[in-house]
């Protein structure tokens, strides 16, 4: 799981248009998966650090947490009804979102096409 | 170059005691179909259908921006109202849009919070219509998130509504017309999603009146997407379920803007629901 959000980290540094709708977004969020935390820190829409838990000094502004299986299922290219999207997560009680909500959904786009940056790539096309 | 057969024009009516202009399009000839936009969004969702020559051969699509929405603009002294849509407001609306463009008992397609008040027309009004498309409808359902988040003087509504709302798209959306649709979030006018949305996921007052309608007498045809997050096919099924001789069509591949976010998944789905509709309203009558 460090690998790909090394690997999101990666991606984001690479698409523009997502470091600069990101420009105001400086926060740490914890992405909980089976209960291994990870922090990821954002600086002006850059990933900064990834650390991983459990930490109990790590200041978190919204926390994300799933499964295993469902991210790899969020992952995919063409994920299954629910797992296309972290509210799905929530709404097929395969995840739950704590913390400064509100944080989140102003900075919403940003925040979850950041984490498709890990999604399969697969032509799209019907 | 390349002109479309759509053309735009302006009605005014008058809707709670006051005058409202209302932009509405229309292409086709045939038998009248009223297509009614989603929550936050406005007439633009219907241009693919409006561009088919397969559909408009034999079919009149109108489609109108409801009042806030779109080029409708909102009544005057809105600087001054909080916008919260009314079940009553809304029907209202339709009919009133009905009667001043002339139509005879058309189809009414609506999608959304445009399926919901279909199908209260259906239970209050069917004489008005010849049958009902209810598209991503369902009787009710409360709110997933906060609606308040949708109008802060902090934030910029629609960049949240369109992110929120992104989450009803299915991945099989092509690119283009998921942002296309997005885009449409992304203009609406401060507090206007917020307050279809309170429509939306306030009003219940369907449910009692669903096993009313008399689908013998106007069809009720309901469509939904498995990716709709907001109303899911199980909603729609409990729904379709409640009216008696409603049909349901699942769509595998689709959200809950199929008309705008996937037009050629959706094409078929639509095609299917107009030929259970009665061919001419003198058939209905």
């Amino acid at each position: 799981m460090l690998d790909t959000f090394k690997q999101i980290q990666t991606s984001l540094e690479a698409t523009p248009h997502l470091l600069r709708l990101g420009r105001l977004f400086s926060e740490t969020v914890l992405i909980d998966v089976d209960g291994a935390e990870y922090y990821l820190t954002f600086e002006k829409g850059r990933i900064v650090s990834i650390a991983e838990g459990p930490s109990r000094k790590t200041p978190w502004r919204f926390a994300l947490r799933t499964d295993a299986e469902a991210l790899d299922k969020f992952w995919q290219a063409r994920p299954e009804p629910g797992f296309h999207d972290i509210f799905g997560l929530v709404k097929i009680g395969r995840g739950r979102i704590d913390g400064d909500i509100l944080s989140l959904v102003k900075n919403l786009r940003f925040f979850k096409d950041v984490l498709t940056l890990a999604r399969a790539k697969e032509e799209l096309a019907a | 170059m390349s002109i479309e057969p759509i053309t735009g024009r302006y009605l005014t009516v008058e809707i709670e005691g006051a005058p409202r202009r209302i932009y509405f399009e229309e292409a086709g000839q045939g038998r009248p179909v009223v297509c009614l936009h989603t929550a936050g969004a406005d007439t633009r969702q219907w241009r693919h259908l409006m561009n088919d020559a397969g559909i408009t051969a034999s079919h009149r699509l109108i489609a109108f921006d409801m009042p806030w929405h779109g080029k409708s603009l909102p009544p005057e002294g809105f600087e001054t109202q909080e916008y919260l849509l009314t079940t009553e407001a809304y029907i209202e609306t339709v009919l009133a849009v009905i009667d001043g463009l002339g139509l005879d008992r058309p189809v009414l397609a609506g999608c959304s919070m445009g399926g919901r008040i279909a199908l209260q027309l259906a239970a209050l009004h069917a004489d008005k219509f010849s049958g009902f498309i209810a598209i991503e409808a369902s009787d009710f359902q409360p709110a997933w998130y906060d609606i308040d988040w949708f109008h802060r003087p902090d934030a910029h509504g629609g960049e949240m509504g369109a992110a929120l709302v992104s989450a009803n798209i299915s991945p099989y959306a092509p690119d283009a017309e998921r942002w296309n649709t997005l885009w449409m979030f992304m203009q609406s006018g401060p507090g206007v999603f917020r307050g279809d949305l309170s429509f939306y996921t306030r009003d219940d007052s369907l449910i009692p009146r669903l096993p009313t309608i008399n689908t013998a007498k106007t069809p009720v045809h309901i469509i939904v997407g498995a990716y709709d997050l907001t109303c899911t096919p199980e909603d729609a099924a409990r729904t379709a379920k409640a009216i008696p001789g409603a049909t349901l069509a699942v769509m595998d591949e689709l959200g809950h803007f199929p008309m705008s976010e996937h037009p050629e998944g959706f094409r078929p789905f639509f095609v299917e629901a107009l030929e259970k509709m009665p061919k001419s309203t003198s058939a209905a009558a």
